[in-house]
């Protein structure tokens, strides 16, 4: 095998692993703090998709313009599912069955609006998909580049915002003891809903590059579950880190799995880790010290 | 919880064997060869939601690896009927076998860690899945992403043209799922499992021996589930691993138990004759994403207001039930269901009946207090 070609693949697996730490911190946060299993994350970052593709293809926006729009509609979306979970007194084991339903619900919603068929924003709507950056002999596209920056930097002022903040005091105890934080004056419901906001934004971030960087369909959803759960328990409940690192490393895993022995093992190497994951470390890789 | 004993195993057996004649009656009843193959979707679904209740309803963990047990039987026969000339019914019981053996490794690997949480069983189940679509699309021998025709198999003679074949085949298997079903939730097993869902600590401590409950109803399980595929891989004709290996199994198991309600053996059956039967219509009639936003829509009305399953609230309000049931038959009779079939008829009455059963408990003539809520199993244990 060729030198090259397996250094070109691995720094993009590393990017591409960027973005899966990205789709999977708003369900990682939703799961460890707010014991919602919210398969509706999906949805969101589908949608988020969808609509940038719609304001990219159709009204001639720049992709990256997009966030204005989506990031306040699915954060206010994911507020108001977590009212609603407070509201009717959802518990984590029915959250994951409601959200069930409801992906269901967002998946036909985007056939009927965007058909079944393949869309991809076209490339005059998005010079960035075939432009990239090449340093020596890798060259790092620039939707994956973007989504792997921003990643870390999300990954780090959220680490930041749950250690520094009154609110991030929060809501920890809140995932440490909800009803010993309210006797504490912490006000759940508000910081829950504060909490989904976030989830539902960095949902819609992770939208925005899918829809930079690769062609839509509504069946596409269902084939994240498998990467997205293996990096959140393999990052561990939570922990904002831990999920970087474990995207990293599945996006690397995969990527290495695809030049070694092709591209259709990468789903299987995946799956073996999420397995041996869950047998043997189902805290995350750094641990119940890592999570919030 | 013990309104099932002996008789109600043999009343069904009865069913049955009345259901066994439908086909040899054809041409004197006159009816629509299309009617057996409906039929054989209902007692597809039927077995596959009584399978998975009988472990999930009654244990409470929550598993999404009815499409590995599923998708194991189809591809059984896949690879031994077609590629390697096996007969065909012995395929079948190979489809159990291989779907149990499945079963028993994810059981006794997930069973012995003992702070296993529920949902972390249910992402293992999931990922199960996911592993064996994966490993039938890098292996040749499986299907290597081809996809594998079974319409070419060679059927036994003796078992008749294909529409009689598959619904007495469906027929057959459903019986044993419910049997199955109906024994377990009478015996020492069924008594350990609800112990199992209501508080796993507390029954161990009484000496339930959990483990061996829990491995016994997986194997169950996963059997019927694993025949019930290999069956199913005739009704398919072509195998693809998308297909096969689809969300759309585990969802539909899941919906309909939840629908029906998971705690009595009736609520899978229940709740899968309610969904196949308006599903189908709504498809046949072109609405196949309104029949999606149902089927989702369903899901949440029922685990926010309707925890206990229609057919618990079903046998609280029979009067209710009854009358929706006649007016959603006056109502398509008058829309002229009829002329179009039988079963969009059916269709109008249970779709009703439903409606007027999901209608707030206290509403309404004689309201009582609902039954104890359904979902009371708090998952995360240990």
């Amino acid at each position: 095998m060729n030198a090259s070609l397996l250094s070109q693949s691995i720094a993009s697996g590393i990017l591409v692993g960027g973005l899966y730490a990205l789709m999977a911190l708003g369900m990682s946060l939703n799961w460890g703090v707010l014991k919602i299993i919210n398969l509706a994350h999906f949805s969101f970052i589908l949608l988020s998709a969808y609509v940038t593709y719609q304001l990219a293809s159709v009204y001639g926006w720049d992709p990256f313009l997009a966030i204005i729009v989506t990031v306040p509609l699915f954060g206010l979306g994911g507020m108001a599912l977590q009212w609603a979970f407070e509201r009717f007194r959802i518990s984590e084991f029915e959250s994951l069955l409601l959200t069930f339903g409801l992906f269901i619900i967002f998946e036909s919603l985007a056939t009927s609006v965007w058909s079944a068929d393949f869309r991809r924003i076209d490339s005059a709507a998005n010079p960035y998909a075939s432009s990239s950056i090449t340093i020596g002999s890798i060259s790092l596209s620039i939707p994956t580049l973007s989504a792997f920056v921003l990643a870390i930097g999300i990954a780090f002022g959220t680490r930041y915002l749950l250690d520094q903040t009154h609110f991030g005091r929060a809501v920890r105890a809140l995932a440490h003891d909800r009803e010993i934080a309210g006797a504490f004056g912490v006000d759940h419901r508000k910081v829950s809903m504060q909490l989904a906001g976030l989830a539902g934004a960095y949902a819609a971030l992770a939208g925005v590059f899918i829809a930079m960087s690769s062609s839509l369909f509504p069946g596409i959803a269902v084939e994240w579950f498998g990467i997205v759960f293996s990096v959140v328990i393999l990052g561990g409940l939570g922990s904002t880190m831990g999920t970087l690192l474990a995207g990293v490393i599945i996006g690397t895993v995969g990527a290495i799995a695809t030049v070694v022995w092709g591209p259709s093992t990468a789903p299987l190497v995946v799956f073996l880790i999420l397995i041996a994951t869950l047998l043997f470390k189902p805290d995350g890789l750094l641990g119940a010290k890592g999570g919030v | 919880m013990t309104s099932t004993n002996r008789n109600t195993s043999l009343i069904t057996l009865a069913v049955a064997v009345v259901l066994w004649f439908m086909p040899t009656f054809r041409e004197t009843l006159d009816y629509p060869v299309f009617f057996l193959l409906f039929g054989y979707s209902l007692f597809f679904w039927i077995a596959q939601a009584s399978s998975w209740n009988t472990f999930t309803g009654f244990s409470g963990y929550f598993s999404f690896g009815q499409g590995a047990f599923f998708g194991a039987g189809v591809y059984s026969v896949a690879v031994l009927a077609v590629k390697r000339d096996w007969p065909l019914l012995t395929t079948f019981l190979v489809g159990g076998l291989v779907a149990a053996v499945i079963g028993l490794i994810i059981g006794v690997v997930v069973f012995r860690l003992r702070k296993l949480r529920g949902e972390i069983f249910a992402l293992m189940t999931l990922a199960v899945a996911f592993v064996m679509a994966s490993l039938a699309r890098v292996s040749p021998t499986i299907d290597g992403g081809q996809g594998v025709p079974v319409n070419t198999v060679e059927v036994p003679e003796f078992l008749g043209d294909f529409p009689t074949m598959i619904f007495r085949l469906g027929l057959i298997v459903a019986t044993l799922a419910v049997i199955a079903a109906q024994t377990v939730q009478r015996s020492r097993l069924g008594w350990g499992l609800f112990s199992i869902r209501d508080d796993e600590d507390v029954a161990e401590t009484l000496g339930v021996p959990t483990f061996r409950y829990k491995i016994t109803a997986l194997l169950l399980t996963s059997f019927i589930a694993g025949i019930s595929g290999a069956i199913h891989s005739l009704q398919i004709g072509y195998v693809t691993i998308e297909d096969v290996f689809s969300i759309r199994v585990p969802l539909f198991v899941i919906l309909m138990s939840i629908l029906g309600g998971t705690k009595h053996w009736m609520g899978p059956v229940v709740g899968a004759i309610v969904v196949v039967t308006l599903n189908d219509r709504l498809n046949r009639a072109g609405f196949q994403e309104i029949s999606d936003f149902i089927t989702g829509g369903l899901l949440i009305v029922m685990i926010v207001a309707v925890k206990e399953g229609l057919y618990l609230r079903m046998r609280a309000r029979p009067a209710r039930t009854a009358i929706g049931f006649v007016v959603g038959l006056a109502i398509g009779f008058a829309l002229g269901a009829l002329d179009e079939s039988l079963i969009t008829l059916l269709a109008y009455g249970l779709g009703i009946a439903v409606l007027a059963v999901m209608l707030p408990m206290s509403w309404g003539p004689g309201g009582r207090t609902a039954p104890t809520e359904a979902s009371d199993k708090v998952v995360s244990r240990g």
